[in-house]
């Protein structure tokens, strides 16, 4: 229901932007983190990247909350002392978070922040994250196929359901904690790579689910 | 009523020499033009302001601004640490607050918004810079809402300011 409504009005806001600094990526898995969605209820988005025109552009067809956090901003990803817990750190990610407690995510753009993060910091950024989240809450996030496939410094928005744009971001790119789907599936505790698919240039786009709990037995530990 | 002044010494010296009311300054220190009331670069409003007809803000403000049914349109040289509520609200400057759009919220490229905004229809354009959340509702029917009879509450063809602490 969500999809068909989408789709109709899609061609119309992806033309109302000149969006001739950006490039664009076919995405074959973005559309489906809104599948279970229904289009009469509000839809609550969790972007942790720069606010861009085009997701703007193309959630203001629907009843929508958006709640644009750009996590790669802050301080907290660039370097952490070695002598933070995981707890402090889940705080610290709850606190750049800034959601309201009662609030529940229905999808969460992750773009490509994943790679910025080392394995401490996702496990802390997905603790924090569980108070949002219900069963029914599905990701999107962007990776390296492999270690040598370099990252671009780039931000990203969703301009229809099949489309992404890429811009490049004027910040110096940080470093960067390539993945493998394994270990980042492990990482990811009630989240679990449900889809993945190459895109171009060696990276892979991943769709995000809840794990039931004997999904969660299943998963591998490292 | 409100607290007034200009950015540099010199023109605060001479403001808190003055005998004349603060509407005289308010009035002196704001242009209204066709309907629309420019507040200048190089004012600083410290208080609440609640317009009857379309605002320009390119000073300082501080507090709240109150223009329902009508148009704030936050300049590029606007700086406020304000919340706005108003029919169509456009950014072109910087803003630290909460924006409510009666009708639709537009952050131009060189805007620049740290808060939350709530309208039937958002626009923000490639550029520009935003941090909070967005609420959206394209079927809202846009909101009506009466604006105050009582002209004593406004200056006349243009805002009031109303009571604030002094900075």
């Amino acid at each position: 229901m969500f999809r068909a409504q989408s789709e109709k009005m899609t061609a119309i806001s992806a033309n109302s932007q000149d969006y001739a600094l950006c490039t664009m990526l076919h995405s074959n898995l973005a559309a489906a983190a809104f599948d279970s969605l229904q289009a009469d209820k509000r839809l609550v988005v969790l972007d942790v990247g720069m606010a861009m025109a085009a997701t703007v552009d193309y959630f203001s067809q629907f009843r929508s909350k958006l709640l644009f956090v750009d996590l790669y901003s802050e301080d907290l990803v660039a370097e952490i002392g070695e002598e933070v817990s995981h707890q402090q750190l889940v705080a610290q990610f709850r606190q750049a978070l800034g959601i309201k407690d009662n609030c529940v995510i229905d999808v969460c753009l992750f773009w490509d922040f994943f790679n910025y993060l080392d394995g401490t910091l996702i496990k802390a950024f997905i603790e924090a994250l569980q108070p949002y989240v219900a069963d029914h809450t599905r990701g999107f996030g962007l990776g390296s196929l492999n270690s040598r496939c370099q990252l671009p410094n780039s931000c990203y928005g969703l301009m229809t359901e099949n489309t992404l744009t890429q811009c490049p971001r004027s910040e110096e790119q940080r470093p960067v904690y390539p993945h493998s789907q394994r270990d980042l599936n492990s990482h990811l505790d009630y989240f679990e790579i449900n889809k993945s698919r190459l895109m171009s240039d060696g990276r892979v786009e991943y769709l995000i689910t809840r794990c039931d709990g004997s999904e969660l037995a299943k998963k591998p530990i490292f | 009523m409100f607290n007034f002044k200009k950015d540099t010494d010199t023109d605060r010296s001479a403001l808190n020499k003055s005998s004349r009311s603060s509407s005289d300054i308010a009035k002196r220190a704001s242009v209204s033009i066709g309907g629309k009331t420019m507040i200048g670069s190089t004012v600083f409003i410290d208080g609440n302001i609640t317009s009857a007809e379309d605002l320009i803000i390119e000073g300082k403000v501080s507090g709240t601004i109150t223009a329902t049914g009508h148009e704030v349109t936050v300049g590029q040289a606007g700086q406020l640490n304000a919340n706005i509520s108003a029919k169509t609200v456009r950014i072109e400057g910087r803003v630290e607050g909460d924006i409510s759009g009666g009708e639709k919220v537009i952050i131009s490229k060189t805007g620049n918004v740290l808060g939350n905004i709530d309208a039937p229809r958002v626009t923000l354009e490639d550029g520009a810079k935003f941090k909070g959340s967005i609420e959206m509702d394209p079927d809202e029917q846009p909101a009506i809402k009466a604006v105050p009879n009582s002209k004593s509450d406004l200056f006349p063809g243009a805002a009031s300011a109303e009571k604030s602490n002094a900075s």
